[in-house]
C-alpha cells in the first residue's frame, strides 16, 4: 500500500484565515477529500499542509433569492442531489449531482471540490511506481505528454459534472483571496491547460457559486455517457438550457465536460436562435459539438467515441427538452 | 423476482422425526459474521507486533538484473529485514512439471511489477523509504505484450528451456475429422479474439506470516483458496520441514481462481518473517493485486465446424492461441481445457484441436471461473447460431439436434452420467417467451441463447499422492456437538455450510448441533482446495461418508443400550428407535452410550474418483475428466441504443443442472454470480498493456466490472438430474452458467443491431463503430444499386 505523505492538517475558523494559510505554496484545500486523498495516495502531490475548509461558517448554505441561488462551496453533492428546491428549479443541477460517483462519495464530496476537480488522464491517475516506470508526464514531474508526445501541452481531461450545468446556467463563482474576494463568470475559473486548469491565484479558493434564476420558459437537463451506470466519470457530459416556442429556438446554451481540459461552453448556439427545431438543426448542433470538443487519448475509451457520444447526447437532450420525439 | 424451483415436493418432505437439511434453502452459517462486519479477513487479523512488509517491483517488463545493492536499505533505522532473489533459489509453480517462478526474481524480470526485493520494517513509512534506497540496475530486453510478438522469429526467449516462447503446444485429434467435414452439408470457419480479463475479487491480496525463531516454526495466514498447496510450496521454497509450518485461511473475500496456486507475496511474507525473526504483514494495493493476476488469458480462436442440414455437428477443427504471461502457473491446464471441453456438452464425433500456450511479458495468467472453457464456448455457440441461421434452423433446434443421452463417453474419454440440458433448454425457451418473441421484438431489442457446461472437480488432482481426493473428519464429544473438520476453503461460495448440511443429513439432526472448522492445517485434514468446482462433489461425498460413519457409531451404541442388533435400530435424528416399536433413546443418550465405550469420537469420511471416471491414457488426458458435468442454458435479452452504442441487459433466464441442490439458496446465488461475471467479460472487462508492459487498467475505474445498476433481473431455474456419483446426486453449481452468457449476449446484440462481432468485450464504442460501419456499407450498397 502506498502511504500518505506526512502533512499538517489546519482547520481555519474564518475565510480570511483559510486564505492566508492557502497562500503558502505547500498548502492545499481539503473539503470532502474524495478527489484529493485518492490522488495523494498515488503520490500525485505531496502538500506540507492541508487546509480543511469544512469548518468554515456560511459555506454550507443554499441561499435562495428572487434573483437566484447562492450555493456554498462545502454544500455536499448528496445534498444538492436531494434538495427539493434544486430538483424543482434547477433540475439539471440535481441530475448532475446524482450522477457523480457513488453514494458514499456524494455524501462527502462538495460543490467546490467538484468544480475544482483535478484533471484526469490514464498516464496520470496511476501509482507512483507506475508513473516512475513511464518517465512521469508533463502534468507532473515529467516533460513529455504521453497522450500527444510531439506537443508541449497537457491534455488531461476535466471531468466534473456540475460545471457544465452551471456554465449553461451562466453561473458566477465567488472566490475568496488573501486580498479580499472577487466574483467572476464561472468560465473564467478555468483555462485550457490540463496541467493548470484552474485560474485560482495563490491563497484563492471558491467559496460559493451564484446561479441566476433561469428565465421563464427555460428547460434544462444534464446527461453523461459513462462506461457504467454508477461510479464513473463522464466520457462526455452534456448540459443543455433551452427556451423554445412554436417549434423554434429562443435561446440555447450547451456546455460539456469530460471532453476537454476544462468544462466548455459551446460557442455558436446564439446563432441558432429563431431556428426551427428539426433534423437540420440537430445536424448543425451535432457538428458544432463535434468541432469544439477535443477529446484525446486520456481515457481507455477511444477519443473518437467521446466525440461522437457528446454530439449524440447534445442532440438528444435538445430533442427531449423541445418535446420532439 | 428470481424464482428457484427445486425438486418435487415428495423428495423435500421430511421423514417423520428426521430433520432434512439438504435440499433446504439454508442461509450461510458464516453469514452473520460477514453481514455484521465481525468477520476477520487476513488484513483484519490482530497483529499488533507485525512488521510492515513491502515489495520492490520491477520497473521494466523484460530485463536482466545486473546488480542489486541493498546496503543502504539495510542500514536504515527501523528496517528489520531486506531480501532479494538471492534469499530463495527454489523455483516453484502449481504444476509439478512446470516450476519456473521464484518468489523474488533471480537474474531476470519478465513482467512489469514482478517482485525483485522486499523489506520488513517497523512501519509503513520506514518500509517505503527503504524501498527507495535499494539500487537495482537492469539491462533491458525487448518487451512482448502479444502472443504474436513473442512467437515471432528472432524473439528473445523469456525462459531458456522454451526457445520459441511456446510453453506448451497441444495437438489432439479424435474421430474422423476429415471424413466428418466431407459428410457435412455446411462448413464454416471463423476467427475470434478475446481480451484478457481478471478476477477482480473484492479483497486485495494479503498475507500475515509469523516466524518463531526459537522453535523454527512458521504460521501463515493468507487469502488462499488452496492452503495445502501453499503449505507444500512454503516448505519447498523455505527448505523447511512441512511439520514446522501451519497454514490458516481466515475469511476470504472472493477467489474466482486468483488464489488457486501459491502466490509470490505469500512466500515473500514467509521469507521476510524468517529473516526478521518475527511477524510480517504484506498487504498489496489494488494495482499490485491486479499485477499478481493469474486470470483468463488473451485468446485467439480459429474455429471450423461442419454441420448436417438437420443441425447435427459432424466435425470440429479448432486452433487456440493463449497469451499466458510470464510464468507457467496453470498454463498447461488452461490450454488443455480449451480443447477438452469442446466435448461433453453436445455429442461430438470428430474433433481436431491445436493449442498454443505462449509466454509473454505480461503478468502470469491462471485459472478463472469457467477455467479454459469460456472463450471457446463463445466461439462455438456463436458459430452454432449463425450456421443454424444459414440452414433455417432455430437456435434451440440446432442444440437439440446434438443432445447427449447418458451414460455417454466422449471421444476424448470424458464420462457423462447425468445430463439435465434438455430440461434446461425447455425451461429457458418457455420462460423467456422465445417462441412468441424471437424475431418479433421492437427495433433495437434482441434475444439470444446459448448452452454451457463445466466439471465438478478435476478427476486427477494437480499433485497426485495416491491419497483419497477428499477427507472430512467429524468430532463428537460429551456435549453432543459435532465439529466438522475440513481443509476445504470457504471463500464465500458456501462450502462450509454445504458440508455441514450433508453431514447433518446423514445423521438426521439440525445444523444447530454443528460447528465447522475449515482450512487450518493444525486442525483440519488436508484438502486439495477450492478450485475446479470440486468441493461440493468430492468433499461433499467425503462429508456424507463421515456422517454415515458417525451414524453407525451411534446406531451401534443405541443397539447396545436397547439390547438389540444394529439392523433393528432406525436413526430418526434426535431419536434412535427400535424399528416397529416405541422403544427408543434420545440422541444425547445415544451419544453418551457411544462415548462411554470409547471416549470422544472422531470419524473420517473420504472420497476417491472411481477409476472409470478418470479419463483416457493419451498425453494431456488428465485435463477434462470429472466425476460429473454440470449443464446450463440461458436466454439473454438486450436493448441497444443506436446513437450511443450502449447495450443494456434487460433480462436473463438461466437454467442450471447442478444434479441436486444441496442448498438451493446458495445455488441460486452462485448461478446469478456466474451469469453476472460472464456479463462483465462480455460487456466491459479487459486488462490492457502499453507497449512497454505497463498495465493500463490495474484499477477499478478502468477495469470495468459492472455495477449493480447494470445488473439485470436474473431468473434462475434449478434443474436436478441426480448424478449417480454426486452426494445426493449433486454436481457443481457455480461455473457452468458463466460461459453461456457471452454467446447468448452477442447473439442478442446481433438481433438488435444486425451485427455479429467476433471480439470481446463488446463495449459501447465497439458497438457504435460496428453500427456506423454497417450504415456506411448500407449507404454504399444503396449508392451502387442506384448508379
Amino acid at each position: 500500500m502506498q502511504v500518505l505523505n506526512g502533512f499538517v492538517l489546519r482547520r481555519p475558523a474564518s475565510i480570511a484565515e483559510a486564505a492566508a494559510l492557502l497562500a503558502d505554496p505547500g498548502a492545499r484545500a481539503l473539503a470532502g477529500g474524495t478527489d484529493l486523498l485518492a490522488n495523494l495516495r498515488h503520490g500525485l502531490d505531496r502538500p506540507a499542509t492541508l487546509v480543511d475548509l469544512t469548518g468554515l461558517a456560511g459555506l454550507d448554505k443554499l441561499d435562495w433569492a428572487d434573483t437566484g441561488v447562492a450555493i456554498g462551496a462545502i454544500v455536499t453533492v448528496a445534498r444538492l442531489a436531494r434538495d427539493p428546491r434544486v430538483i424543482a428549479e434547477l433540475p439539471a443541477l440535481a441530475q448532475a449531482a446524482r450522477s457523480i460517483a457513488g453514494p458514499g462519495h456524494r455524501s462527502a464530496a462538495t460543490v467546490g471540490g467538484n468544480l475544482c476537480l483535478d484533471t484526469r488522464c490514464v498516464y496520470y491517475n496511476q501509482s507512483e511506481a507506475w508513473r516512475r516506470s513511464n518517465g512521469y508526464c508533463l502534468k507532473r514531474e515529467g516533460d513529455v505528454c504521453h497522450v500527444a508526445p510531439q506537443g508541449t501541452r497537457c491534455h488531461a481531461a476535466y471531468s466534473g459534472d456540475l460545471a457544465p450545468v452551471l456554465l449553461a446556467l451562466d453561473a458566477q463563482a465567488e472566490i475568496a483571496s488573501p486580498a479580499g474576494g472577487r466574483r467572476s463568470p464561472l468560465g473564467e475559473l478555468y483555462r485550457d491547460d490540463g496541467a493548470q486548469h484552474l485560474t485560482l491565484g495563490r491563497g484563492e479558493f471558491v467559496i460559493a457559486v451564484h446561479v441566476p434564476a433561469p428565465a421563464p420558459g427555460v428547460r434544462m437537463a444534464y446527461r453523461k455517457s459513462r462506461p457504467r451506470g454508477a461510479i464513473d466519470f463522464p466520457l462526455a457530459g452534456v448540459a443543455v438550457a433551452l427556451a423554445a416556442s412554436d417549434g423554434r429556438i429562443e435561446s440555447l446554451r450547451v456546455a460539456l465536460s469530460g471532453t476537454n481540459t476544462h468544462p466548455r461552453l459551446l460557442e455558436g448556439t446564439g446563432e441558432l436562435a429563431g431556428q426551427a427545431i428539426d433534423n437540420a438543426l440537430f445536424a448543425r448542433l451535432g457538428k458544432l459539438v463535434q468541432k469544439q470538443v477535443s477529446p484525446m487519448r486520456t481515457t481507455v475509451t477511444p477519443a473518437n467515441y467521446r466525440r461522437q457520444v457528446a454530439s449524440a447526447l447534445a442532440q438528444r437532450l435538445v430533442k427531449e427538452l423541445a418535446g420532439v420525439s | 423476482m428470481n424464482e428457484v424451483q427445486g425438486a418435487t415436493k415428495e423428495s423435500r418432505a421430511a421423514v417423520a422425526g428426521r430433520v432434512r437439511t439438504v435440499g433446504q434453502p439454508q442461509p450461510l452459517i458464516d453469514g452473520v459474521e460477514k453481514v455484521t462486519g465481525r468477520a476477520l479477513y487476513t488484513a483484519d487479523l490482530p497483529a499488533a507486533q507485525a512488521l510492515t512488509g513491502v515489495v520492490l517491483r520491477s520497473p521494466v517488463a523484460h530485463g536482466e538484473i545486473v546488480r542489486i545493492d541493498t546496503a543502504r536499505a539495510r542500514a536504515l533505522p527501523g528496517v528489520r529485514a531486506v531480501i532479494t532473489g538471492a534469499d530463495c533459489d527454489v523455483a516453484y509453480g502449481i504444476l509439478p512439471i512446470a516450476h519456473n517462478e521464484f518468489p523474488l526474481a533471480r537474474g531476470k524480470v519478465r513482467y512489469w511489477g514482478e517482485a525483485v526485493a522486499a523489506v520488513a520494517a517497523d512501519d509503513a513509512r520506514i518500509a517505503s523509504e527503504a524501498l527507495e534506497l535499494i539500487e537495482v540496475e537492469y539491462r533491458s530486453l525487448p518487451v512482448y505484450i502479444t502472443a504474436a510478438a513473442a512467437r515471432a522469429a528472432g524473439a528473445v526467449p523469456l525462459h531458456a528451456d522454451k526457445p520459441d516462447n511456446i510453453e506448451r503446444e497441444v495437438s489432439h485429434a479424435f474421430g474422423d475429422v476429415d471424413g466428418g467435414f466431407a459428410s457435412a452439408d455446411l462448413v464454416r470457419e471463423q476467427s475470434f479474439h478475446y481480451a484478457e480479463v481478471a478476477h477482480a475479487q473484492m479483497e486485495p491480496d494479503c498475507a500475515l506470516a509469523e516466524f518463531d525463531p526459537e522453535r523454527g516454526r512458521l504460521t501463515l495466514h493468507s487469502v488462499t483458496q488452496v492452503p495445502f498447496y501453499v503449505h507444500l510450496t512454503l516448505a519447498q521454497c523455505l527448505k523447511m520441514d512441512p511439520a514446522a509450518i501451519r497454514v490458516v485461511k481466515p475469511f476470504v473475500g472472493g477467489g474466482f481462481g486468483h488464489r488457486t496456486e501459491t502466490l509470490p507475496f505469500e512466500i515473500i511474507a514467509a521469507l521476510l518473517a524468517r529473516a526478521a525473526g518475527g511477524t510480517v504483514k504484506v498487504e498489496l494495493s489494488r494495482e499490485q493485486t491486479f499485477t499478481v493476476h493469474r486470470a483468463r488469458p488473451e485468446t485467439d480462436i480459429r474455429l471450423r465446424i461442419g454441420m448436417k442440414r438437420s443441425g447435427e455437428i459432424t466435425a470440429t477443427d479448432a486452433e487456440v492461441v493463449q497469451r499466458g504471461g510470464a510464468y507457467a502457473g496453470y498454463g498447461i491446464v488452461t490450454i488443455l481445457y480449451a480443447g477438452a471441453l469442446i466435448n461433453a456438452l453436445y455429442r461430438t464425433s470428430a474433433v481436431r484441436y491445436r493449442g498454443y500456450r505462449v509466454y509473454a511479458n505480461t503478468p502470469p495468467c491462471g485459472p478463472m471461473r469457467g477455467h479454459g472453457s469460456v472463450d471457446m464456448r463463445h466461439a462455438f455457440e456463436t458459430m452454432l447460431d449463425s450456421m443454424a441461421g444459414e440452414l433455417g434452423l432455430d437456435p434451440f433446434a440446432v442444440r437439440r439436434a446434438n443432445l447427449i443421452t447418458p451414460p455417454y463417453r466422449t471421444i476424448n474419454d470424458l464420462q457423462v452420467n447425468s445430463y439435465g440440458l434438455p430440461e434446461c433448454l425447455d425451461w429457458v425457451e418457455q420462460a423467456s417467451g422465445w417462441k412468441q418473441r424471437k424475431g418479433k421484438l421492437s427495433p433495437g431489442r434482441g434475444l439470444g441463447m446459448a448452452c454451457s457446461h463445466y466439471v465438478s472437480g478435476a478427476a486427477k488432482p494437480v499433485h497426485w499422492t495416491g491419497e483419497p481426493h477428499a477427507t472430512v473428519n467429524l468430532r463428537l464429544d460429551f456435549d453432543g456437538s459435532i465439529t466438522l473438520l475440513t481443509g476445504a476453503a470457504d471463500i464465500g461460495q458456501g462450502s462450509s455450510t454445504l458440508l455441514a448440511q450433508v453431514a447433518a443429513e446423514a445423521l438426521g439432526i439440525g445444523l444447530q448441533r454443528f460447528r465447522v472448522i475449515a482450512a487450518d492445517s493444525a486442525l483440519t485434514p488436508k484438502d486439495n482446495g477450492s478450485y475446479s468446482s470440486r468441493v461440493s462433489f468430492m468433499v461433499g461425498n467425503a462429508a456424507l461418508a463421515a456422517g454415515k460413519e458417525l451414524r453407525k457409531h451411534l446406531v451401534d451404541a443405541a443397539a447396545r443400550r436397547l439390547e438389540t442388533s444394529a439392523e433393528d435400530i432406525e436413526c430418526l435424528g434426535e431419536t434412535y428407535r427400535v424399528v416397529g416399536s416405541d422403544r427408543a433413546i434420545s440422541y444425547r443418550e445415544a451419544v453418551r452410550a457411544a462415548l462411554a465405550e470409547t471416549g470422544p469420537i472422531t470419524v473420517k469420511g473420504t472420497y476417491s474418483v472411481p477409476e472409470e471416471l478418470q479419463g483416457g491414457k493419451f498425453r494431456g488426458a488428465g485435463v477434462g475428466p470429472s466425476p460429473g458435468f454440470s449443464y446450463a442454458a440461458q436466454v439473454v435479452e438486450v436493448s441497444v441504443d443506436q446513437e450511443t452504442g450502449e447495450v443494456n441487459v434487460e433480462n436473463v433466464w438461466v437454467a442450471h443442472d447442478c444434479g441436486f441442490a444441496i442448498n438451493p439458496l446458495s445455488v441460486e446465488g452462485q448461478v446469478q454470480g456466474a451469469v453476472w461475471m460472464g456479463m462483465g467479460q462480455a460487456t466491459g472487462e479487459e486488462t490492457q498493456f502499453h507497449d512497454n508492459g505497463l498495465p493500463v487498467r490495474a484499477n477499478f475505474l478502468d477495469y470495468r466490472v459492472p455495477t449493480i445498476v447494470e445488473s439485470p433481473p436474473i431468473h434462475v431455474k434449478i434443474v436436478e438430474s441426480r448424478d449417480p456419483n454426486g452426494p445426493f446426486g449433486a454436481k457443481e453449481a457455480s461455473e457452468a452458467s458463466l460461459a453461456g452468457f457471452l454467446p447468448a449476449f452477442t447473439s442478442a446484440v446481433a438481433e438488435a443491431t444486425g451485427i455479429r462481432v467476433s471480439t470481446l468485450p463488446l463495449t459501447s464504442d465497439r458497438v457504435l463503430d460496428a453500427i456506423h460501419a454497417r450504415r456506411r456499407s448500407e449507404r454504399l450498397k444503396r449508392a451502387r444499386a442506384g448508379s
